[in-house]
C-alpha cells in the first residue's frame, strides 16, 4: 500500500481568499457570515449566510464557473495524467433558477459532471475525472476514494476539487426545513438553533509517496486513514445514537492503524443543528470516552460549504497540524452537554501528530479521514 | 482481485426484472413504468409511495438485485455499499422544487420535494430500507461514469471498506432543458458483487480489476452495466442457473469459490 501525501491545498472561501488568509482570520475569531443580498429572503426562515460579494455570474450564468476561476490558478502544476475527482452538491443549480425564470442559462452548468470536465479542459488533464456527490460528505469522500485508488496502486496523482454555492435553491431548501439559524450559527453552543449556509471551493492534490518525493514535492500532509457509513436511521435526521459515524472514524483508525488516542484533535462537522452536533458528541464520546480532545468547528466561521465542506476542512486541518493549533470555534460560547473542555472560543495550543476530520450529510452518510502532520507548511 | 455478481435488478422502459427470472434485460429509450409500489414490495410501504420517481426508480432496482442475491430479508443491520453512476441525477425532481419556489417568492417551498434534490438520497432510502450500513455515493463523470462506478465499487471491495456493494446506474429521462444531449435511455440496473470466496450464493460470473484499473467479467473487458448485466445473464442461462426458490445444486459449476 502506497502512503497518500497531500502536496497541494487551495481554499477560497469569503473569509479568506487562500489557505493562509482563511487560517489567520478563523483564529482571530472573525466570521463571514451576515445578511444575503444575492436574492431576497423576505419569506425565508433567516437572512443570513457566507457569501462572497464580488462573486458574478459567468457568462453561462452560474456563478460556479467564477468561484472555480479563483481556485484554479491557486492549485499549482498539476501531472497532466493526474486523475480528478470533484465534488459537489448542485454544482450549477443557480442556473436553473435562471432557466426557469426565462434567463439565459448554461443547462450543462446543471450536471454534476460539468464541474470536471471545465477543470480538466482549463488545467489540460487527460487521466479522466469524475465527480462524487453524498450529500455534505461528498468532498470528505472524494479525498477517501482518492486515497484509496492511490493507495491501492491504481493511480499515483489525484486531484481533488470540490465546490458548493449558496443559492436561493438550497437557502429555500434549508429554511423550508427550519434548520437555518436566525443568528451566526452557533456549533456545540447550548443555545444553537440551526446551521448557517455559505459558499466556497477548495483544491487538494494527492500523490503517492514514491510520486512526490520523486519530484520533490511539499508534504503538506499524509492522508493516514479513512472510513465511511451509513447511519440506515433517517433520510435528513443523523441516527441520535451516532453510530454511523462511529464506524465511519473506528474504520478510519483501523486503516490508519491508529488507537483513538492517538488522535490530538477533531475538525468536527459542527453544523450548529440541533441533532447533528449532539450526535457528533455522542459518537465521539463513544470512540475516545471521557477524554478531553480538542473539537472545533469552522462553520461558525465560514457557513456550512455543503459539498465542499470536507475539502476546505482539510485545508484547515493540514494548517492546524502545521501550526500546532486548533482555531477557535466561532460562535460557541455555553457548552452543549458533553462539550465542556472539548470545545473553545479561542484558539489552544496541541502537540501531536494526527488529526481526525469528519462530515456526514442527508441520507445518512458519514466519512471521516485521519490526516498525519506533513513536513513542510 | 476477483469479484463475483451474485445478483442483478433492474427496472426500464422494456420492464422490471431480475436476473433469476430469466426475463430479458433490455433498455430502450422510451418512457419508463409507472413503479408502484405493488410492482416492487408485497408488503405496505407507505413510504415508497411518497418518494420522488428517481427515488423510486433507484430503490426499486436495489430492491430486485437484492432479492436476485437472496440478500432482500434482513435482521442486523450490514456493511454493504452502494455505488451509482448517473447523468442527470434527481434534476426532474429539482425542477418540481424550484417551481415551489418561483410561486410566491418562496412562501411556498417545499420541505418534503426539497428533501430529495439530492442524487445520493435513493441510496439513503435503500440503507434503511434494507439495513445497509456501508459507505454510498453517486459518480457523475464526462465519460465512462459507469466504469468508474465499477472501477470503485471492486477498489473498495478489495480494500475491505464493505462486505458487499451494490454498483448500478439510474437515470429518469432527460430533463426537458438539455435538447442537445443525446437521448440516453432512461432506467435503473443493480448489479450486487461480492469478493470471491466469502459468498455460497450462485454466481453470474467473475469479475477481475486489472493493474490500469479497467475492469474483466469472465476474462473480457466491461464495456457498460448494461453489456455486463447482460453477460452474466447469457453466462447463467448457459449454465442453467435454477429457478428463483430451488436451492443451488452443489453440483453444478455455479460457486466459483
Amino acid at each position: 500500500m502506497s502512503a497518500v501525501w497531500i502536496t497541494n491545498a487551495a481554499a477560497v472561501t469569503p473569509l479568506g481568499n487562500d489557505p493562509g488568509e482563511l487560517w489567520q482570520r478563523l483564529l482571530a475569531g472573525q466570521t463571514s457570515i451576515k445578511p444575503v443580498t444575492r436574492f431576497r429572503t423576505d419569506n425565508y426562515h433567516a437572512d443570513l449566510a457566507s457569501c462572497f460579494d464580488d462573486l458574478d455570474p459567468a457568462s453561462g450564468g452560474s456563478r460556479g464557473p467564477t468561484l472555480l476561476e479563483r481556485l484554479i490558478p491557486q492549485i499549482g502544476p498539476v501531472p497532466s495524467e493526474a486523475l480528478l475527482i470533484t465534488a459537489t452538491t448542485k454544482g450549477g443549480i443557480d442556473n436553473l433558477e435562471r432557466t426557469r425564470r426565462d434567463l439565459p442559462a448554461e443547462a450543462r452548468d446543471m450536471l454534476l459532471a460539468n464541474m470536471a470536465e471545465k477543470i480538466c479542459a482549463q488545467l489540460g488533464l487527460t487521466g479522466g475525472s469524475l465527480n462524487i456527490n453524498a450529500a455534505c460528505a461528498s468532498s470528505t469522500l472524494a479525498v477517501a476514494q482518492g486515497a484509496a485508488l492511490i493507495a491501492t496502486g491504481g493511480v499515483e496523482t489525484v486531484l481533488i476539487a470540490c465546490m458548493d454555492l449558496v443559492t436561493e435553491f438550497v437557502f429555500s431548501g434549508f429554511s423550508a426545513l427550519q434548520a437555518l439559524s436566525t443568528t451566526p450559527c452557533r456549533p456545540f453552543d447550548r443555545k444553537r438553533s440551526g446551521l448557517s449556509l455559505g459558499e466556497g471551493a477548495a483544491a487538494l492534490l494527492l500523490m503517492s509517496e514514491a510520486r512526490a518525493r520523486r519530484e520533490e514535492r511539499s508534504h503538506l500532509g499524509t492522508v493516514l486513514g479513512w472510513g465511511a457509513a451509513n447511519d440506515a436511521h433517517h433520510i435528513t435526521a443523523p441516527d441520535p445514537n451516532g453510530h454511523g459515524l462511529q464506524q465511519a472514524i473506528e474504520q478510519a483508525l483501523k486503516r490508519a492503524r491508529l488507537y483513538p488516542e492517538d488522535i490530538i484533535a477533531i475538525s468536527a462537522h459542527g453544523t450548529g443543528t440541533i441533532y447533528n452536533d449532539r450526535m457528533e458528541l455522542k459518537a465521539f464520546k463513544t470512540v475516545f470516552g471521557d477524554r478531553r480532545i480538542p473539537i472545533y468547528s469552522v462553520k461558525g466561521a465560514i457557513g456550512h460549504t455543503l459539498g465542499a465542506a470536507g475539502g476546505i476542512e482539510v485545508a484547515l486541518g493540514l494548517k492546524s497540524l502545521a501550526t500546532q493549533t486548533v482555531p477557535p470555534t466561532v460562535g460557541f460560547t455555553n457548552p452543549e452537554a458533553g462539550a465542556e473542555g472539548c470545545v473553545s472560543p479561542t484558539s489552544l495550543k496541541i502537540a501531536g501528530e494526527c488529526l481526525l476530520t469528519t462530515n456526514s450529510g442527508f441520507g445518512g452518510i458519514n466519512a471521516a479521514l485521519i490526516l498525519g502532520k506533513g513536513w513542510a507548511s | 482481485m476477483t469479484a463475483v455478481i451474485t445478483g442483478i435488478g433492474w427496472v426500464t422502459a422494456a420492464g422490471m426484472g431480475r436476473g433469476k427470472d430469466r426475463t430479458r434485460l433490455e433498455m430502450p429509450a422510451a418512457s419508463l413504468p409507472e413503479i408502484t409500489r405493488q410492482a416492487v414490495f408485497n408488503a405496505p410501504y407507505p413510504r415508497f409511495g411518497r418518494m420522488d420517481r428517481y427515488c423510486r426508480l433507484g430503490l426499486a432496482a436495489i430492491a430486485f438485485a437484492l432479492r436476485d442475491a437472496a440478500l432482500e430479508k434482513w435482521s442486523r443491520k450490514r456493511n454493504v455499499g452502494i455505488i451509482a453512476s448517473t447523468v442527470y441525477g434527481c434534476l426532474n425532481t429539482d425542477v418540481d422544487y424550484c417551481d415551489t419556489i418561483m410561486s410566491q417568492e418562496g412562501r411556498l417551498a417545499s420541505p418534503h420535494l426539497f428533501a430529495y434534490t439530492l442524487p445520493n438520497c435513493f441510496l439513503g432510502e435503500a440503507a434503511i430500507r434494507f439495513g445497509l450500513t456501508g459507505s454510498g455515493f453517486i459518480v457523475s463523470a464526462p465519460s465512462a461514469s459507469e466504469l468508474w462506478c465499477l472501477r470503485m465499487a471492486l477498489t473498495n471491495l478489495s480494500g475491505g471498506e464493505f462486505e458487499t456493494v451494490l454498483c448500478g446506474i439510474c437515470d429518469l429521462a432527460r430533463p426537458p432543458f438539455f435538447p442537445e444531449a443525446d437521448p440516453a435511455a432512461p432506467g435503473a440496473l443493480f448489479l450486487v458483487i461480492e469478493a470471491l470466496g466469502r459468498t455460497d450464493r450462485t454466481v453470474y460470473g467473475a469479475l477481475r480489476l486489472n493493474r490500469d484499473g479497467t475492469p474483466e467479467f469472465n476474462g473480457r473487458p466491461v464495456k457498460n452495466l448494461a453489456t455486463l448485466a447482460r453477460e452474466g445473464l447469457n453466462a447463467a442461462a448457459a449454465r442453467r442457473l435454477p429457478a428463483p426458490d430451488r436451492p443451488p445444486d452443489p453440483n453444478l459449476e455455479w460457486h466459483f469459490a
